[in-house]
């Protein structure tokens, strides 16, 4: 039949476009390499949002106005008060400003693309779905990176130039809020993939960070309930134990502040860095394979 | 996978989420192991410094049980200058020396301890433990609406506002308003160091800069500090209290130590014995060069001239070439060596004095003499304003033995007016000869004495210990005027 | 079908029975798009794709790249019903309608983007930028920012993009609209060549006039229904004869149309007369003649292919009607 014919024709023209190399590693190459340029490109197009450049201009202030802020402390007083206002000032604006962004950026990626059909010329490239989400997710992940180094190197900057001691400590406070933000990222990429504008998913975002953040309040509900001996009563303490068993808890990340003016009676942190290190993966993981089953069948 | 790959997906993600779920459960064990290490090394600390402190202590018991269950275990650890009492547990002196941290922290996560971690965690939601209150994850375990979700896990930064509100009612010199508001910010961040350090200097010091001290008519039995205050006085006891709060919550941090030995302790309270027990602990922690010095000038202001030598000797040995080695330090040494032979003249003196065979008197006195003469040499080289004092002090203390009163009271009188930073300890002196001499007393000095009979007995005192500080003082030879002791009633 | 595998036609895009159905929030919402759609490009034509808004033009273009999922029915593109195979999007291109490209890149840049995602890289990557370029006469704006771009250059570079992999299908939804006259030719221009170099084109629209400048065949899809498919010389039979004459009279008028035909176009004392498809020429001339009127010309007349839509779509329409 003439069809395969011209299949075959096209199969030739692409043939020498194929790779030559075989083996898993050129196969996995060859796999990432469309999420890698969808994500270059994601970033690319992300760094120029202006939102961003708003917080991202927002939190250079704070950074640098907590200096101003620490005049209010009386200065005949010799101590290190003023550097720590700064420090805990700086990380919570970066936290702060760094939840924003990473929200805004995970929830409008992939609705900003359906909503001006950029998405139709891509998909319909030879792109499979999954390729194309982890494209977008690692592109997202290139903005929170950048923003989080631009924040945490202008602060480093601050804070080794008013002690002259490089802040080592601070590099492993960002490392872990970037693996805080990672979990919330995923997630809100994951509600994104559902929703057709940016709005539901950031208020979504912002839902998992705020419940991410009171996780213990689940303890509570799930001790207190349970008291009436009532079935419904009872179920909700199930429910209680199961949601603060599956949610991820970002209070663990609360090491970060710790960290920051490392007392010497802090347990090693050794062992839990990782730990936190490897949860946020492993949520990572969860959002985005979340992400993918909501959007493998989405119709566009 | 490309039959079911909905049912596939799925499956992952609840497999993610488990894992997700068994990480967290880690971790969340790994926090509580923390609250639980904090919680331990509060518990040790205020074992083996404050035990006598008064307060109820329904954790005492779970401690206890910890002691007991790694005693064996930990028996054999070597632990550096090791001040504690007998009877403290091995765990608390562990405790107390950081090379054990480690170690400490490994139990807290360890299996050994399992059931001791429940019932940890069992007390937090309780609400009953009382060594170290703030620690932030067993806050959470209490539920509810507590500090440690109210802020998002921002309550440092919300300390630091809260820091600067209580600067500026310092300004305003509203101590009431300041003192509710450091206790919120310590309990925002218990490891607020400098809260703890500057709340406790502006509680210690400048509260009470302006205010006169406290006659011994006015001053009240406080039953929880059990002794005698004033209201000056109680702002004292106030910054050791935070202190001490500080130190449980933050056992490894000389500043906390040396605050609450050198500012409070030596300054304030010339308790010298405290502030050396203080010091000593700030010295077994990392330390400014500073620390150590303090702790043998209040070795030597306690009298304990032969370990302030021993301690400069080897101040001087460890930072060679410093200007506190070359210059202070010596003059430290010669001063605690003139001291020492201070002492034991007088103690041969009182050895003479006791002696029956004359000649063994005889040789005592010759004894004396020649360690007087030592002293004195010392003295004599090092012609600085304090070796003068001593010279006249010894100078005034032999004429006392020739029994020329008057001329021992003037040789003093000089002597602390060109010295005043001595002034008190020949004022004393002073008394003393005056009254061994049967000299008149000035009125200031009258005052003087009735202050000494009065010092340990005061209004509101629980009849068994006012009984019991009489009788002692009746021991020690003071003899108490009736219509003083009346007014105290 | 036999006669057009006789000419061996191969189909290159062929729909069974498709149907989609949209599912609303309650049961009565559901909006059924397509209904048993049976559509097949051949290989080398432009095939015109037309219908009114909301016919259902888009989701099935949609369906045949895989964005949406078809309810029953089977696609088949170039012999195979894996469509979402590397190897058949190889070998599609796709302008969507009103698509935005990001203005922060060069127009060079754009189509780097797209070549990578085709799996094109390097040299080759680069002669088919320098190719798609010059193709839709964009080589003057390559390096500028889309920014600056006119309407008009954003769609040529939009068919670049669709081109970039040298594909044998092109799917182009609205590719005029919105542009001026000049723009259009110049579109129209480069779609005519494509064809001539063997690519076959599926040209979604309802600017009936481009497609019949350049359409070999079209479907005219209504309420989710082909309604009718074929060739435009087989669609377009109907014949009538203008006949356009002067110095009418009212009087004249009056017989003309009594006799049953129909008069357009009438200026002062001149008009066109309309003979209808089995009437004889003859007849009107023969009327026009008694009735003292001066001939101008007789012409043919095709009928347009907006003429051949209003009709279907208004059959369709009142069909509908009826069955309602």
């Amino acid at each position: 039949m003439s069809t395969q014919d011209v299949v075959n024709a096209g199969g030739d023209a692409l043939a020498a476009r194929k790779p030559t190399g075989n083996g898993v590693f050129s196969t996995v190459a060859d796999y990432l390499r469309g999420p890698w340029c969808i994500a270059i490109y994601t970033w690319r197009e992300g760094i120029r949002k202006k939102t961003l450049m708003g917080f991202l201009i927002l939190s250079l202030l704070v950074i640098f106005g907590s200096t101003f802020l620490s005049a209010f402390l009386d200065p005949s007083a010799e101590s290190d008060m003023e550097l720590k206002l700064i420090k805990d000032i700086c990380v919570t604006t970066i936290s702060i400003f760094g939840v924003l962004i990473t929200i805004f950026i995970s929830a409008s990626v992939v609705p900003n693309e359906s909503e001006n059909k950029v998405i139709y010329t891509v998909l319909s490239k030879p792109v499979r779905r999954v390729q194309y989400l982890l494209g977008k997710f690692l592109g997202v992940q290139f903005i929170i990176i950048v923003n989080l180094a631009l924040m945490g190197g202008l602060f480093f900057i601050a804070l080794y130039l008013r002690q002259w001691v490089l802040p080592t400590l601070l590099l492993w406070s960002i490392l872990l809020t970037y693996f805080e933000f990672l979990i919330i990222s995923a997630f809100t990429f994951a509600i994104s993939c559902a929703a057709t504008s940016s709005v539901l998913p950031t208020i979504g975002g912002l839902f998992i960070y705020i419940t991410g953040t009171l996780t213990e309040y689940l303890k509570d509900v799930e001790v207190r309930s349970g008291q009436s001996g009532e079935f419904f009563d009872e179920m909700i303490g199930w429910l209680a134990y199961g949601l603060r068993n599956v949610l991820p808890n970002l209070q663990h990340f609360s090491l970060k502040m710790q960290i920051l003016d490392r007392a010497p009676n802090d347990p090693p942190t050794d062992v839990l860095i990782p730990h936190l290190m490897a949860y946020g993966l492993i949520y990572a993981v969860s959002g985005f394979i979340m992400a993918y089953l909501i959007f493998r069948r989405k119709e566009l | 996978m490309k039959r079911y790959p909905h049912i596939m997906l799925f499956a992952a993600l609840v497999a993610s989420l488990a894992v997700g779920s068994v990480q967290g459960c880690h971790l969340r064990h790994l926090r509580e192991a923390e609250a639980f290490y904090r919680w331990l090394l509060a518990a040790a600390t205020h074992e083996r410094l404050f035990r006598d402190d008064a307060g109820e202590f329904s954790d005492k018991e779970l401690f206890d049980t910890v002691a007991r269950k790694i005693e064996s275990d930990i028996a054999d650890w070597e632990v550096e200058d090791d001040q504690a009492d007998e009877d403290v547990s091995t765990l608390s002196r562990v405790a107390g020396d950081r090379r054990h941290d480690h170690a400490l922290w490994n139990y807290a996560r360890g299996r050994t301890l399992k059931e001791e971690r429940r019932r940890f965690l069992q007390l937090a939601r309780e609400r009953k433990l009382s060594y170290a209150r703030d620690i932030d994850y067993a806050e959470a375990q209490a539920g509810g609406v507590n500090l440690f979700n109210l802020f998002f896990g921002f309550r440092k930064v919300a300390a630091n506002f809260v820091w600067i509100q209580v600067d500026r009612y310092w300004h305003q010199g509203m101590m009431y308003r300041m003192i509710p508001l450091m206790k919120t910010c310590v309990l925002l961040d218990p490891n607020f160091i400098d809260a703890y350090l500057l709340g406790a200097w502006h509680l210690s010091y400048n509260a009470t800069a302006k205010m006169p001290d406290t006659p011994p008519a006015l001053k009240r039995w406080h039953p929880k500090y059990q002794v005698c205050l004033g209201e000056k006085e109680l702002y004292y006891y106030l910054a050791i209290d935070f202190l001490k709060d500080g130190i449980s919550k933050n056992p490894r941090n000389y500043k906390l130590y040396f605050d609450l030995g050198f500012a409070v302790y030596k300054n304030k309270l010339s308790d010298y014995p405290n502030a050396i027990r203080y010091l000593r602990e700030a010295v077994r922690q990392p330390h400014d060069r500073w620390v150590p010095r303090q702790l043998y000038i209040c070795m030597e202001l306690n009298g304990q001239y032969a370990e302030a030598l021993a301690g400069w000797q080897d101040y001087v040995k460890r930072f060679p070439g410093t200007d506190i080695a070359q210059e202070v330090g010596p003059r430290f040494i010669q001063r605690n060596t003139a001291l020492i032979y201070e002492l034991r003249a007088e103690e041969a003196f009182a050895a003479a004095a006791a002696a029956t065979d004359p000649q063994e008197a005889e040789a005592r006195r010759q004894e004396a003499y020649d360690y007087e003469q030592r002293a004195i040499q010392i003295w004599t080289e090092m012609k600085e304003p304090y070796a003068e004092y001593r010279l006249a002090r010894l100078h005034a203390l032999h004429l006392t033995e020739e029994n020329r009163y008057m001329e021992a009271v003037a040789m003093l009188d000089k002597a602390r007016w060109e010295n005043p930073a001595n002034f008190d300890d020949a004022s004393d002196l002073m008394i003393e000869i005056k009254l061994r001499g049967g000299l008149p007393l000035s009125v200031s000095e009258k005052k003087a004495v009735l202050r000494r009979e009065a010092g340990d007995i005061c209004q509101g005192m629980p009849e068994d210990i006012r009984r019991q500080r009489l009788e002692e003082a009746k021991a020690a030879g003071v003899q108490h005027d009736p219509e003083l002791l009346e007014s105290l009633e | 079908m036999a006669n057009e595998r006789f000419k061996s036609v191969s189909v290159i895009i062929e729909t069974r029975d498709l149907n989609k159905i949209y599912e609303g929030a309650l049961r009565g919402q559901d909006v059924h798009a397509l209904k048993n759609l049976n559509l097949a490009v051949n290989s080398g034509e432009i095939f015109g794709y037309l219908g009114p808004n909301g016919s259902g033009k888009t989701t099935t273009i949609k369906m045949l790249l895989g964005l949406i999922f078809p309810t029953s029915g089977s696609i088949e593109i170039l012999g195979t019903t894996d469509i979402a195979a590397a190897k058949v999007k190889r070998n599609i291109g796709y302008l969507p309608e009103g698509a935005y490209y990001p203005d922060f890149l060069q127009g060079e840049e754009i189509l780097r983007y797209y070549g990578r995602l085709y799996g094109l890289a390097g040299a080759e990557l680069n002669n088919r930028i320098d190719a798609v370029l010059e193709l839709v006469g964009m080589t003057f704006a390559r390096k500028r920012l889309l920014r600056g771009y006119s309407k008009g250059m954003r769609q040529r570079i939009g068919l670049a993009q669709a081109l970039i992999s040298d594909p044998q299908i092109l799917i182009l939804d609205e590719p005029t609209t919105g542009l001026d006259p000049i723009a259009r030719k110049e579109i129209r221009d480069i779609l005519a060549r494509l064809r001539d170099e063997g690519k076959t084109l599926l040209i979604s629209s309802h600017e009936l006039l481009e497609v019949e400048l350049i359409s070999n065949r079209v479907g005219i899809l209504f309420d989710g229904v082909l309604q009718t498919s074929g060739t435009l010389d087989d669609l377009l039979t109907t014949r009538e004869v203008l006949i356009e004459v002067d110095n009418v009279s009212p009087q004249s008028i009056e017989v003309i149309e009594k006799a049953g035909f129909r008069i357009e176009d009438r200026v002062h004392q001149r008009m066109k007369l309309r003979v209808p498809e089995g009437r004889s020429t003859y007849e009107a001339l023969e009327l026009c003649k008694n009735q003292g009127l001066t001939l101008v010309g007789v012409m043919p007349r095709r009928e347009t292919l907006e003429e051949l839509f209003v009709r279907v779509i208004g059959a369709a329409e009142a069909e509908r009607r009826k069955a309602s």
